[in-house]
């Protein structure tokens, strides 16, 4: 297939932001330097029409991220073939620097749960999870990056560490992995966890994003609601994160309560500002 | 037992629990404290209503209008029962929210809210349907007298045609946010032409032969058939109009499906 649009590819050193309906048009005249644009996969569903229209314009300027909520990479239902076809037209239409789906289940018996749920990290759980990302990575002829999920709950049938299962899901399989250090962090909170064990059990070499994203402090622990801030931990161990893997390109998610533009920039110079200090570091400790 | 029974197993007691009346039978499968455990389910149970409620008002907005917040939230509940997404895109969620709520005892007293979803339905299916290449008029003029009688015409995909017995297009055109509620009709049928064009939707009301020959077109009619449906009635305008607004996009003579 001839391509389309230029090769874009996201920059390591600069942030991105979600591509929102809200700003499309703010977004079309500031034409702002971003790192990369993301994108919800199933947004662009349609068969046609105005969202796929602007997603094009955008694909023109920017690299573009299609993060994938919808795939249930982790159900005992068999994968959604229709859904898998249409994401592979997008990615055919759109020609995505990244694709990215979540380490999670999200439909059971047919019905579909909208959320991201919780898998047991067990062997038999692995195996199942690995042989479905093969078979998507096949299908779309890519690689794609597994993103860890906040998991309110933990099960008793859990033996691996969530770090360990992430990590054998990308040996296993050639995927990458998208951190979420915000679930991380979540998940280290709600569960009593070391959430810097959980990234230490990853291999650098294949996190391909980041995500960052605010959250709200409940009686029942944290929850993870991308419609806030960023919580100030959540930088901290992003710091950390990057101090052991080196910049990746990283996106603050903001999904609900989407505020102005001008405040989606601002959180992702913040992340510039960190990506851009702990490259001088590693760069001075190289040269010293 | 293999491993996706085991999980499948989980998994539907994960969702009976979290969608059910009842989830502390699966404190036995939590790890930790599993009285917080079972408080954090609420958690999902919570979201998982939100989107769906969220997608059902991002496309029924003047049906949630109408009825006001409680009442679409509790139908939103409802429907969301009987008929869960069966798919991950929730954009396509809400296909038989009309039907719901045309059975839906507490819409009773609101016999006209079925179509206004219905109307609704249209416009969200329009915006999402399929681009087509605008109708080759050079092919189209070439077809020779004799064989234009037998003419099918292929309308875009965006086009939608909804009759109704109430003034759905007046209902609905006084529940956009710039107008107070107050529709200009409160009796009366509308015929509401829905399509796309410059990437925006748009609707018109039909004279009542000018819907007939619409649907006659949607049907793969001959034109011919078509104008013997409209009877004596000129269709021509009509048939220019469609043009003049890209809702014609190919053709076919004689038997031929057009495609």
């Amino acid at each position: 297939m001839t391509a389309r649009f230029p090769p874009r590819a996201p920059d390591p050193r600069k942030a991105g932001i979600g591509l929102r309906t809200a700003h499309f048009e703010a977004l079309a005249r500031s034409r702002p330097a971003l790192s990369f644009l993301e994108v919800h996969s199933e947004n662009y569903f349609a068969d046609g029409g105005p969202s796929l229209a602007w997603l094009e314009r955008f694909r023109a300027d920017h690299a573009v991220s299609l993060h994938g909520v919808g795939l249930s990479l982790g159900s005992a239902d068999p994968i959604d073939r229709e859904h898998l076809a249409r994401l592979a037209r997008l990615a055919g239409r759109i020609e995505p620097a990244l694709v990215s789906e979540h380490l999670c289940w999200s439909s059971i018996g047919g019905e579909h749960l909208s959320e991201l749920l919780p898998l047991p990290y067990s062997e038999e759980v692995l195996a199942h999870v690995c042989d479905r990302v093969a078979s998507v990575q096949e299908r779309l002829g890519r690689k794609i990056l597994v993103e860890n999920v906040c998991a309110y709950v933990r099960y008793a049938s859990s033996t691996i560490p969530e770090g360990e299962f992430v990590a054998e899901v990308a040996r296993r399989t050639g995927c990458g992995v998208l951190l979420d250090v915000n679930n991380a962090w979540i998940n280290s909170v709600n569960h009593g966890t070391d959430a810097m064990r959980f990234i230490d059990a990853l291999d650098p070499s294949t996190v391909g994003e980041i995500h960052l994203a605010g959250g709200e402090v409940t009686a029942d622990g944290l929850v993870d609601t991308h419609g806030a801030p960023v919580f100030p931990e959540v930088w901290a161990l992003f710091e950390k994160a990057i101090a052991r893997l080196g910049a990746v390109p990283t996106l603050v998610e903001w999904d609900v309560d989407i505020p102005e533009l001008a405040v989606l920039l601002a959180e992702a110079a913040k992340a510039d500002a960190i990506l851009a200090s702990s490259i001088e570091r590693a760069s001075r400790k190289a040269a010293a | 037992m293999t491993v996706t029974e085991g999980l499948a197993r989980l998994q539907a007691q994960f969702a009976a629990a979290v969608l059910g009346e009842d989830g502390a039978g699966f404190a036995r499968h939590l790890a930790g404290d599993a009285g917080a455990g079972l408080r954090r389910l609420a958690i999902y149970r919570n979201a998982i209503l939100a989107n769906r409620r969220r997608a059902l008002r991002a496309a029924f907005p003047v049906v949630a209008r109408l009825v006001g917040d409680g009442f679409f939230d509790e139908a939103a509940l409802r429907y969301g029962e009987a008929c869960p997404p069966g798919g991950a895109d929730l954009n396509r969620y809400g296909a038989t929210f009309a039907a719901f709520l045309a059975a839906y005892p507490h819409a009773a007293a609101m016999p006209w809210l079925a179509d206004v979803a219905r109307l609704e339905w249209a416009w969200h299916e329009s915006l999402a349907a399929a681009d087509a290449p605008g109708m080759d008029f050079a092919a189209l003029s070439r077809v020779p007298e004799g064989e234009q009688p037998g003419l099918r015409l292929l309308l875009h995909p965006s086009v939608r045609l909804v009759r109704s017995a109430w003034p759905v297009l007046s209902i609905w055109e006084a529940n956009q946010p710039d107008r107070d509620g107050t529709p200009d009709r409160e009796d009366g049928a509308d015929d509401v032409l829905v399509w796309r064009e410059a990437q925006r939707v748009l609707l018109a009301r039909l004279a009542p032969p000018e819907a007939a020959f619409v649907d006659a077109v949607a049907r793969g009619l001959a034109l011919e058939e078509a104008a013997g449906i409209t009877d004596a009635w000129d269709f021509t305008p009509m048939l220019q109009r469609l043009a003049l607004h890209g809702m014609l996009c190919g053709f076919s003579t004689g038997d031929r499906v057009p495609a």
